[in-house]
């Protein structure tokens, strides 16, 4: 059998896709060039301000005072400077604070330039090297990337030098009659330069226009991807919100369960607790026998003790049932060892060490909850103990601040059986006649909401070790 | 017609006016120093031959190459600058003489400024002082720049400015005639030319020598 052809974007699709392509480049293309001319504008504006303060300056140096004699006054040329200069800068540098980027900027920008040329060749005594600014100029406009301002500025100098040539041709030509083709001449060079500064606006542009192209279809693509990590955030959410009430229906089942176990639990305690307090009542009514039957004490003691177990039961369903909110807070570690520890029935021949180190950085926790942690794993290495013999139970912990924090509860008692070890998290799972199987599955459960992790291992005839490692911010070092 | 449309037509409508009215004044203003730069100075005619009073003693049988120069005059600038070609051009072929202007009144030293460095700078040049201008009257010379070329046998030749306009540098007629003329004797030319520069007489002493011709 062949494998069926992969699905592809139809027909229409594919033209969506090229004409959103073509609108986006195009519009890239059409904010860059005009982020270009709005740039060249303000250089232009500075270059205008620049050059009014040249011009001042050199006929302020070199032509200060025209003379008569020994009289003299100010040269026209400083006024040349100040007015006239003034007036060709002005105007193009309140364009372009006012209407930056647009056409009429650029052509009068360009008029005012080749202006300049004019007035500063005039200024500088008609010197050979100042007619380089024309060029200068010409090639500082290209920076606009737009061939009909290098037409406007080009216009202008064969308009200058046609009307001077027509009225002064001794100051453009050294000569009174001028040959007709020295105005050619002039124009070929204009032109010859134009050609190559058009050239080379044209291969800007080009490059702008693939520039455009490439960064629409990057734009589009990581568009693409946003909208499916979007999608992907959404399906996670919904996964985990499912996933929570997935926990939650398996939790209110367990509870179900539980409530059956916690009746079948109940029966016992509560008809030893029936049948001494019908015994109680019996002997109470005869008061004068209470003092002198051994019993009356001995059922007293079994009432204080499954009382103690029923609450232990309802203790621990509600516990794995409710789920208080966070309350975390530095908490120094070492004093809640020693709380937890107290709190645990002692036996005989079983020794629980708090070896948390005094200088440890105190952590961000959940007070009560990991109290209850530390009960529930302590009180487990207790019981883990033979009764044959003793032994110990270490509580131990190391890093901190910007480092994991590690929490070890070990015990050196009967161990884990292979078989149990994996099920030992899941709730109401024991091995223990009297217990509930919710201990350690709210150890697990306040662990993860720590953010933490909880791992065993076990050695049977050597002991068990629970490692809680809590990550740096909630082993950071509380201010 | 809303609001903005209106006020969108009067800001166009005052940027068309501004736009004419700088129009007028750059054009305008570029056509009046272009007309001042080319306008000459005043031209008083110049003797036909070498004057026998003047206080300069030229060898005899050599040809008088003299400019008559405002020492603080920026146009004279140009006017050096094409000297000092014509005269590497000349070869020799005249004594040069560049004489600056000291009005009355003034200070000695007064003339000795950039410019007089400047032209005795160039070689074969002599540079005097022309105290109250006597040598310029004697030479019909009232503009700063203004040269006189006189032959061998002491005949004027050129009398003229050898700049295209004030203060500006390169090719003009004036120049291209003083170098024919120096560079072949023989050579038979309109020997004159605007002179573009400072005034060399002041407003009174104007008054003083009378009108010009």
């Amino acid at each position: 059998m062949s494998p069926s052809p992969s699905p592809s974007p139809s027909p229409t699709m594919e033209h969506v896709a090229g004409e959103q392509l073509e609108e986006r480049a195009a519009r890239l293309y059409s904010r860059h060039l005009e982020g270009v001319w709005r740039r060249v504008d303000r250089l232009f504006a500075r270059l205008m301000l620049g050059q009014w303060l040249f011009a001042i300056a050199i006929s302020l140096f070199f032509s200060p005072y025209a003379w008569e004699g020994k009289a003299r006054e100010v040269h026209v040329h400083v006024y040349a400077a100040l007015f006239l200069g003034g007036a060709l800068s002005a105007f193009p540098i309140a364009l372009v604070w006012l209407r930056p980027g647009t056409a009429l900027t650029r052509h009068v920008v360009a008029i005012s330039q080749l202006l300049w040329s004019a007035l500063l060749i005039h200024l500088t005594g008609g010197r050979i090297e100042t007619h380089f600014h024309i060029f200068g100029s010409l090639a500082f406009l290209a920076f606009y990337r737009d061939w009909p301002v290098l037409l406007t500025a080009s216009a202008m100098v064969v308009a200058d030098h046609y009307l001077r040539g027509l009225y002064w041709p001794e100051s453009v030509y050294g000569t009174l009659s001028p040959e007709s083709w020295r105005l050619l001449e002039h124009f070929f060079w204009v032109v010859f330069i134009d050609l190559v500064l058009l050239f080379s606006c044209r291969g800007a542009l080009r490059e702008m226009r693939e520039m455009a192209e490439r960064r629409a279809v990057a734009e589009l693509a990581s568009e693409r991807e946003q909208q499916k990590t979007r999608e992907l955030d959404r399906a996670l959410t919904e996964l985990r919100d499912a996933q929570e009430h997935l926990i939650r229906v398996e939790k209110l089942a367990a509870v179900g369960q539980l409530a059956a176990g916690v009746g079948h639990e109940l029966r016992n305690p509560l008809a030893a607790v029936r049948n001494a307090h019908a015994y109680l009542s019996k002997r109470i009514s005869r008061l004068e026998e209470v003092t002198t039957d051994p019993r009356v004490p001995q059922f007293l003691s079994l009432m204080d003790r499954e009382l103690n177990t029923c609450g232990r039961i309802i203790s621990d369903l509600l516990d794995f049932a409710r789920e208080s909110p966070m309350s975390v807070q530095p908490c120094p570690l070492r004093p809640l060892v020693d709380e937890a520890v107290g709190v645990v029935p002692s036996r005989e021949g079983v020794r629980v060490l708090n070896e948390v180190p005094e200088d440890l950085p105190v952590p961000l926790l959940d007070r009560e909850q990991f109290r209850q942690v530390l009960i529930n794993l302590v009180q487990n290495a207790v019981e883990a103990m033979p009764a044959e013999r003793g032994g110990e139970v270490r509580v131990r912990a190391e890093g901190g601040d910007t480092t994991p924090l590690r929490v070890r509860v070990e015990d050196n008692g009967s161990g884990i059986p292979e078989d149990v070890l994996p099920r030992i998290f899941e709730p109401l799972f024991t091995t223990k006649s009297r217990g509930t199987g919710l201990g350690l599955a709210i150890v697990a459960t306040r662990v993860q909401r720590h953010g933490g992790t909880l791992h065993v291992t076990s050695e049977a005839g050597r002991g068990s070790e629970f490692l809680i490692q809590l990550p740096p911010s909630v082993a950071a070092q509380a201010a | 017609m809303s609001g903005s449309a209106v006020s969108a037509r009067y800001a166009r409508g005052v940027l068309i006016a501004t736009g004419l009215l700088w129009v007028v004044a750059v054009f305008g203003g570029m056509a009046a120093l272009s007309h001042y730069a080319t306008t000459p100075g005043e031209s008083r005619e110049s003797p036909a031959r070498w004057p026998k009073d003047s206080a300069l003693h030229p060898t005899p049988g050599r040809a008088q190459l003299v400019m008559l120069a405002h020492p603080r005059c920026p146009c004279t600038r140009a006017s050096l600058g094409e000297l000092e070609q014509v005269l590497a051009k000349a070869g020799g072929r005249a004594e040069a003489h560049v004489l600056f202007l000291r009005p009355e009144g003034l200070e000695k030293e007064w003339e000795k400024g950039e410019l007089w460095q400047r032209a005795a700078s160039i070689p074969g040049v002599t540079v005097r002082e022309d105290v109250g201008g006597v040598e310029a009257r004697r030479l019909g010379a009232t503009t700063s720049g203004h040269v006189l070329l006189f032959d061998s046998e002491g005949l004027l030749r050129f009398s003229g400015g050898i700049t295209s306009s004030r203060g500006h540098a390169g090719d003009n007629t004036g120049r291209a005639t003083l170098e024919a003329l120096l560079s072949q004797p023989e050579f038979v030319a309109e020997g004159r030319h605007p002179v573009y520069g400072c005034a060399l007489e002041g407003p009174d002493e104007r008054l003083a020598v009378g009108a010009l011709p």
